[in-house]
């Protein structure tokens, strides 16, 4: 019997996303806190995460209201540490697989993640770096994707693929809108490169990646395509 | 070098550098395990073209070439596998020796071990080298310095729990880089700030620090990898310019 599992995440941020997408994916229980990131409860700091940061799991100890955590429960920070915690909490689920050499494929997946996608495409929607570093980022992650495989790596759904998978929704979203603090236009310039040759691998694991069920069900286009109309502001360079 | 059949018959080549310290993490890793594996040295400004052919086309050290017929680590077989960044080699490392305690079993303190290096990458590793290129403050090494400090446990030696874990291999080349620092000064920082350093941890403030600093100091893999001189004279060559 797993003992408690609560995640503690913000459902528009892309961090708490890949949690929830391995722990769908894993068929895991879990409980759902939804924190005001603009607006932490005092308790979250003091006992869940002195940090502050969402996501942040507590697993273990007994089972209390999320707003009441037990100072007998595990804490844990870090989207990638706690992807890591889940493959290990459920070693049958494919998460992560069995082979050390498909493991280190898995990490090596997710550090290209967070070098050549999150720091370059989230630099790009905020107006501080141009699509083509963008382009240059997927084109690595392309190189990567092996022909004739559904998923990042091997045979079945893995953390590679759940760390990914909300930055694609968001690259699909700015495509599509042209919504970030860019140039006007550079999202759908991005798009249409997107569309070339260039990038079929990318596009088709892209696609796949959105059509799978546990990404239908967590992912909340409209809210996010309101909180990116929102929270940007009008300011943006031409 | 020593060659040793490992028990599935599979070789681990560790490409490192000596003076790179990502490269040294996979080292210490290595012998704290026990494990067999043969290592080439690259000199960092003077890649062998093999290098980038056979082994790691973005040219980049560590790598680790695994299984594979027996060959010289010169002359890398395309039949073995190649496994890039340090900290995916450190975990592989694990994978490959589970009972080597490089990370423990239990899943909440596999985290721990994860968080505990991401720590030393955002806390210990980015502050000290801003410090050294001349670019930061020696202060921010010392809060980065004390965040790692209240991770650390009290009455256990290593970085989590009772062994050493990949934490431990992971954050040693920084110790031994902030050693030399506070030694001999040397860095892109304003003269004698590298001192003014060593002065501060002497302090009872990192007194926690300090002890489990010494303690990695005097294991047998730091003593036998560590090659304080080379490392000296590479940091004299590369930081000549200074700040007064």
């Amino acid at each position: 019997m797993p003992e408690q599992l609560t995640l503690y995440l913000h459902k528009l941020s892309p961090y708490s996303q890949k949690i929830e997408l391995a722990l769908v994916e894993a068929n895991a229980p879990y409980k759902a806190y939804q924190v005001d990131v603009w607006n932490k409860p005092e308790w979250f700091a003091s006992i869940v995460n002195t940090i502050g940061k969402i996501p942040a799991v507590t697993y273990g100890g007994p089972d209390v209201d999320p707003e009441d955590p037990s100072p007998l429960s595990a804490k844990i920070a870090e989207s990638n540490v706690i992807l890591e915690f889940v493959a290990d909490l459920y070693p049958d689920s494919g998460l992560l697989p069995k082979d050390p050499i498909q493991r280190a494929n898995v990490r090596f997946f997710v550090n290209a993640t967070v070098k050549h996608v999150e720091e370059v495409f989230y630099a790009f929607f905020l107006g501080e770096a141009p699509y083509e570093n963008v382009l240059k980022g997927i084109e690595f992650i392309q190189g990567l994707l092996e022909e004739g495989r559904d998923f990042a790596v091997g045979d079945h759904y893995t953390i590679a693929d759940a760390c990914i998978t909300p930055h694609l929704a968001r690259l699909k979203i700015v495509t599509e809108t042209d919504l970030g603090k860019y140039p006007v236009g550079m999202g759908y310039r991005l798009g249409e490169e997107l569309k070339g040759p260039k990038f079929v691998k990318f596009m088709k694991y892209l696609e796949r990646m959105l059509e799978r069920p546990s990404l239908k069900e967590k992912h909340d286009e409209e809210s996010l395509i309101t909180l990116f109309k929102t929270k940007l502001g009008d300011e943006r360079a031409q | 070098m020593v060659q040793k059949v490992s028990p599935e018959g599979e070789f681990t080549t560790c490409i490192v550098s000596r003076v790179s310290d990502a490269n040294w993490q996979i080292e210490l890793a290595l012998i704290e395990a026990n494990a067999s594996y043969k290592t080439c040295q690259i000199d960092l400004f003077n890649k062998p073209e093999w290098y980038a052919s056979k082994v790691n086309p973005i040219g980049k050290v560590p790598a680790v070439t695994y299984g594979g017929p027996d060959v010289d680590p010169e002359d890398p077989s395309p039949l073995s596998t190649k496994i890039t960044e340090s900290r995916v080699i450190l975990e592989f490392l694990a994978d490959l020796y589970p009972d080597s305690g490089l990370l423990p079993k239990d899943p909440v303190q596999r985290a721990k071990v994860r968080w505990f290096i991401d720590a030393t990458n955002k806390h210990i590793e980015d502050p000290f080298y801003a410090f050294i290129r001349g670019r930061g403050s020696y202060e921010h090494v010392l809060k980065g310095i004390e965040f790692i400090q209240g991770l650390l446990e009290d009455g256990t030696d290593f970085a989590v729990g009772d062994h050493y874990t990949i934490a431990d291999a992971a954050i040693s080349p920084y110790l031994a880089r902030l050693k030399i620092v506070t030694e001999n000064d040397a860095g892109k920082f304003p003269v004698g700030m590298g001192y003014k350093l060593g002065e501060e941890l002497k302090g009872p403030k990192f007194a926690k620090f300090t002890k489990y600093v010494e303690r990695m100091v005097e294991r047998p893999s730091w003593k036998q990898t560590n090659n304080e001189e080379a490392v000296i004279a590479f940091f004299k060559k590369i930081f000549s310019e200074r700040v007064q």
